[in-house]
C-alpha cells in the first residue's frame, strides 16, 4: 500500500523546498530524508531470541537495523566523569531536545541568513530519537573524547578555518560576530576571494570545510552534491538504516542513510591482501574475516577527498560485528589515523533489529536525481554577479550561502536552544 | 580450468570461449530451453539452492542497444556527405573518441526477429530518444540505472545470496536490489530500481519486478518504457560459472505484446575479482553542472587533427535549461 505522506515527501518537488534549504548551507549534513519510516525497534522491551545462525553456522547478521537511540559521539563537558545517564538525566535530556526540535516556526533574527534556518520544519524532516544510556558513543579514551590532534591536524584545520574566515569575512556573520564567524572579523570582500581551497572540501565538518562561495560545484559540501555518505558512519539526524546480508564470501551492507543519498557497501570475507596503497577509495577498502563469532572488518585506501572528524586518507579502521542477540548487534570501532590524532579511539554502538517484513528499507538514493539545489545555487551566484556588475546588487561575498549559522540539524548554534549533547 | 593469476583476463577469455558456443546458440535459436544438454554442474547452497554468490557480469553489446544491429560510428551522429542514414558521421560531442565511440554491432538479445514490438506512437518516442541520446539517456546523468539494465551494464555486480534475500550489488552508483524471497511489503513509492520478489522453481530462481517509476531505459540506444513495467527474470545455472538470464518484459502503455530477452552472465574468475566504486554522481558534475561554473573548465577541445568547439543549439522545451539562463 502506499502511503500518500510518504509519496509527496519524495516528490522531486519536495526535494526542491528541502534543496532550498541545502542550498542556503544552513543545514551542514545536506541531503534529504524521511522520518517516520522507523518502525519501533524490536529490542529492548521485548525479550530477544537467541543468536539466528546460517547454514553454514555463523551468527546471521542479515536484517535492517538502527540506533534506537541517540548518543552524543563525544560526551558533553558536563558529564564529564560520567559513563551513563541516569534514568532522570535521559528524561530530563529527552524534554530539552523536545522542546527545541518541536518548534515548527523560529526565527532567528529577520531578513537575513540564519533566518532561513528556521524555516526548516525540523520535526517533519529530521528523526529525532530518546537519549540513549551512554553519555557518548566513544568507549575509548575513557574520557569519551576524541584524543587530541596531532601537530600537524591542527595546522591543517587552522589552515582551512582561516580560508573559511576569508570568505566569510564581508558578511552579516562577521558583523554581528556569530559563532559561524568565531575567529575571524568584519572586513572588506577578502581579495583571496576566489582562491583554489587548501584543501579539498568535503564535510561541512570543522577541519572539513564549508565555504561562502559557490564558483564550482567542488565549492560546495559533499552533502550538497548528494556524496555525504562516509565510513564510519554511526546515525544522525537525517536517518541511518543499514540492511545487512551475509553470504559465505562476503557482507553486503546497504546504507540507507544521510536523506537519499544510501550507498552500498561490499565487505569480502577473505584472506586476500588489500587494494595496492594507490588505489584509493570515498568507502575505503574493506575486508573481513571471522574471529569466532565476531566479524571483524579492516578498512584501508580511504580517498583524500572523504573526511571523518577530520581525518583523511589515513583514516584506519577496524570494525568489529557481534550478534549479543537476535534483535542485537554490538558493533566496536577503532579509529586511527596517527596523522590526525595523538591514539587511536573507540566507539561502541548497538543497532537494533528493525521488522523484517515491513521492509522499511529504501534503495533510491535520489538525492542527485532531485539536485535542483545546486544547479539552482550556482546559478543563483552567477546570477548575483551578473546584478553586481551592472551595479544592481550587493558583492556577492556580502553574502553568506554556507558557514552562516541558524537552526542547523534543528538546534541553534549556541545559547539555550542549542544541543544540549553539544553543550 | 586452471588459471595463471597473472592473466585473468586471458582466463576469462578463455572461459568465455568454453561457453561461446552456448552463446551462439542463445543469441541465434529461441533460447528458452537454456539447460545444457547434460545438466550443468551447479554450486549449491546448504539447503540445495543453486548458489549464486559472487561477481558476475555480461559480455555482450545489449547495453548499446538490445536490438539486433549493424556497427555504427557512434552512439550520436550527424548527417555525412551522403544524405543516407548508413553515411552519417559522429556528432561533435563524441567526435574526439574516435574508434573509441563507436557502437559495436550484435545480434541482440531479444527473442524471435529481434525487434522490440513498439506500439507505432512509442516507436517515435524511442527514435526521438535515440537522436537525444546526451540529454535524455538517464546513465549520463548517473541516475540509478533500473533493472533489467543494471544487470547487462558494462559494470560487474556482486550476488550475495542468504537463505531469504538474493542481493545484487552493482559497481554503477554503488546501487543495488535485493530480490525478496521472503514475504515483505512493497516500497512506498514508485522506484527507479523496482520491487523484486523471488521464487524457486527447481533450479531456476523466478523474479517478478514491478513498482517501476518509469524513468529508466533499456540501453544506449533509447529503447524505454514506462512506470507499466512489468518483469519477470529468470536465472538458471547452465554452467559452475555461468548463469542464463532471460527476462519476459511487460508494458501495455508501450509495447502491443510482451517480448523477451535472453543473455547469459558470467562469473568474473578473476582470484582477486572485487566490486570496485564507480561513483559517478562526482564524474558528471562537469556534464550536469559545468556550464554554471564561474569560470568554464571545458568548452573547446584542441587534437592532433582537429579542433572541437562544444556549441549547440538548445532545443525548445528543455524545461530545466530555460530555468537556470532565465
Amino acid at each position: 500500500m502506499r502511503n500518500g505522506f510518504r509519496r509527496s515527501v519524495m516528490d522531486p518537488l519536495a526535494i526542491v523546498v528541502l534543496a532550498a534549504v541545502v542550498v542556503l548551507g544552513l543545514a551542514r549534513v545536506g541531503g534529504l530524508s524521511l522520518v517516520g519510516r522507523a518502525q519501533a525497534p524490536v529490542g529492548e522491551a521485548e525479550k530477544a531470541g537467541p543468536v539466528p545462525r546460517t547454514s553454514w553456522d555463523k551468527p546471521d547478521l542479515t536484517g535492517i537495523w538502527t540506533n534506537s537511540h541517540d548518543i552524543p559521539l563525544q560526551r558533553p563537558s558536563k558529564y564529564k566523569d560520567k559513563e551513563f545517564f541516569t534514568d532522570e538525566e535521559r528524561q530530563e535530556l529527552d524534554k530539552i531536545r523536545g522542546e527545541i526540535v518541536s518548534q515548527d516556526v523560529r526565527r532567528y533574527g529577520r531578513g537575513n541568513a540564519q533566518d532561513v534556518g528556521g524555516a526548516y520544519s525540523t520535526n517533519i524532516f529530521l528523526s529525532h530519537k530518546p537519549t540513549g544510556k551512554r553519555t557518548s558513543l566513544i568507549t575509548d579514551p575513557p574520557d569519551g573524547r576524541i584524543p587530541p590532534f596531532t601537530p600537524e591536524a591542527t595546522e591543517r584545520r587552522e589552515t582551512v578555518r582561516n580560508f573559511v574566515l576569508e570568505l566569510l569575512q564581508a558578511t552579516d556573520t562577521c558583523k554581528e560576530k556569530l559563532v559561524g564567524c568565531a575567529g575571524g572579523k568584519y572586513g572588506p570582500p577578502s581579495p583571496k576571494y576566489h582562491d583554489v581551497p587548501p584543501f579539498y572540501i568535503a564535510t561541512g565538518a570543522p577541519g572539513g570545510g564549508l565555504i561562502n562561495r559557490s564558483d564550482h560545484p567542488e565549492d560546495r559540501t559533499l552533502g550538497e552534491r548528494c556524496m555525504g555518505a562516509i565510513l564510519p558512519d554511526f546515525g544522525g539526524a537525517t536517518g541511518f538504516y543499514p540492511q545487512f546480508i551475509l553470504s559465505k564470501d562476503a557482507l553486503s551492507i546497504y546504507y540507507d542513510t544521510g536523506q537519499g543519498q544510501g550507498w552500498q557497501r561490499m565487505i569480502p570475507i577473505t584472506d586476500r591482501p588489500h587494494l595496492p596503497g594507490h588505489v584509493r577509495l570515498w568507502w575505503g577498502d574493506s575486508r573481513a574475516k571471522w574471529e569466532g563469532d565476531t566479524l571483524v572488518v579492516d578498512v584501508t585506501n580511504f580517498s583524500p577527498k572523504t573526511d571523518y572528524q577530520g581525518a583523511r586518507e589515513n583514516l584506519h579502521l577496524v570494525e568489529r560485528y557481534t550478534m549479543k542477540d537476535a534483535n542485537t548487534i554490538e558493533v566496536v570501532v577503532r579509529i586511527e589515523d596517527p596523522t590526525t590524532w595523538t591514539k587511536p579511539w573507540t566507539v561502541t554502538q548497538e543497532l537494533s533489529r528493525q521488522p523484517d517484513k515491513a521492509n522499511r528499507h529504501y534503495k533510491e538514493p535520489r538525492c542527485h536525481e532531485g539536485n535542483y539545489g545546486m544547479p539552482a545555487l550556482l546559478a543563483g551566484a552567477r546570477a548575483e554577479e551578473r546584478a553586481h556588475a551592472r551595479g544592481k546588487g550587493p558583492h556577492p561575498a556580502t553574502l553568506c550561502s554556507a558557514g552562516c549559522g541558524g537552526f542547523a540539524g534543528g538546534f541553534a548554534d549556541d545559547g539555550e536552544e542549542s544541543n544540549p549533547f553539544n553543550r | 580450468m586452471s588459471m595463471s593469476s597473472k592473466k585473468p583476463l586471458v582466463a576469462t577469455a578463455v572461459l568465455a570461449a568454453a561457453i561461446g558456443a552456448f552463446t551462439v546458440q542463445a543469441c541465434t535459436s529461441p533460447p528458452s530451453q537454456p539447460a545444457a544438454p547434460q545438466g550443468p554442474v551447479v554450486t549449491r547452497t546448504a539447503d540445495g539452492k543453486p548458489d549464486f554468490s559472487g561477481i558476475w557480469q555480461a559480455l555482450n553489446e545489449a547495453h548499446w542497444d538490445l536490438e539486433a544491429h549493424a556497427a555504427r560510428p557512434a552512439i550520436v551522429t550527424q548527417e555525412g556527405v551522403y544524405p543516407y542514414e548508413y553515411t552519417r558521421v559522429p556528432a561533435a560531442p563524441v567526435l574526439a573518441l574516435g574508434a573509441a565511440g563507436g557502437v559495436p554491432g550484435s545480434v541482440g538479445v531479444v527473442e524471435g526477429d529481434g525487434k522490440i514490438p513498439y506500439k507505432p506512437e512509442a516507436l517515435k518516442v524511442k527514435q526521438e530518444n535515440g537522436a537525444n541520446w546526451i540529454d535524455r539517456d538517464p546513465e549520463l546523468k548517473c541516475y540509478l540505472p533500473g533493472i533489467p539494465r543494471a544487470m547487462y551494464m558494462p559494470y560487474p555486480f556482486q550476488i550475495v545470496q542468504s537463505t531469504n534475500k538474493v542481493h545484487m550489488a552493482f559497481e554503477f552508483t554503488s546501487t543495488a536490489r535485493t530480490i525478496h524471497l521472503d514475504e515483505v511489503e512493497g516500497p512506498p513509492d514508485f522506484t527507479y530500481m523496482g520491487h523484486s520478489v523471488g521464487k524457486w522453481e527447481g533450479d531456476t530462481l523466478v523474479v517478478d519486478v514491478t513498482e517501476f517509476n518509469g524513468k529508466n531505459w533499456f540501453d544506449r540506444a533509447g529503447n524505454y518504457h514506462s512506470e507499466a513495467l512489468h518483469l519477470t527474470e529468470r536465472f538458471t545455472p547452465i554452467h559452475k560459472d555461468a548463469v542464463q538470464y532471460e527476462v519476459t518484459i511487460e508494458d501495455p502503455n508501450v509495447f502491443t505484446a510482451p517480448w523477451k530477452i535472453s543473455m547469459p552472465l558470467y562469473r568474473r574468475l578473476e582470484k582477486n575479482a572485487q566490486l570496485m566504486e564507480y561513483r559517478c554522481i562526482e564524474f558528471v558534475e562537469e556534464f550536469m553542472y559545468g556550464g554554471l561554473r564561474r569560470q568554464p573548465l571545458v568548452k573547446r577541445w584542441e587534437g592532433e587533427n582537429m579542433i572541437v568547439e562544444i556549441t549547440r543549439k538548445v532545443p525548445e522545451g528543455e524545461k530545466l535549461y530555460e530555468w537556470y539562463r532565465r
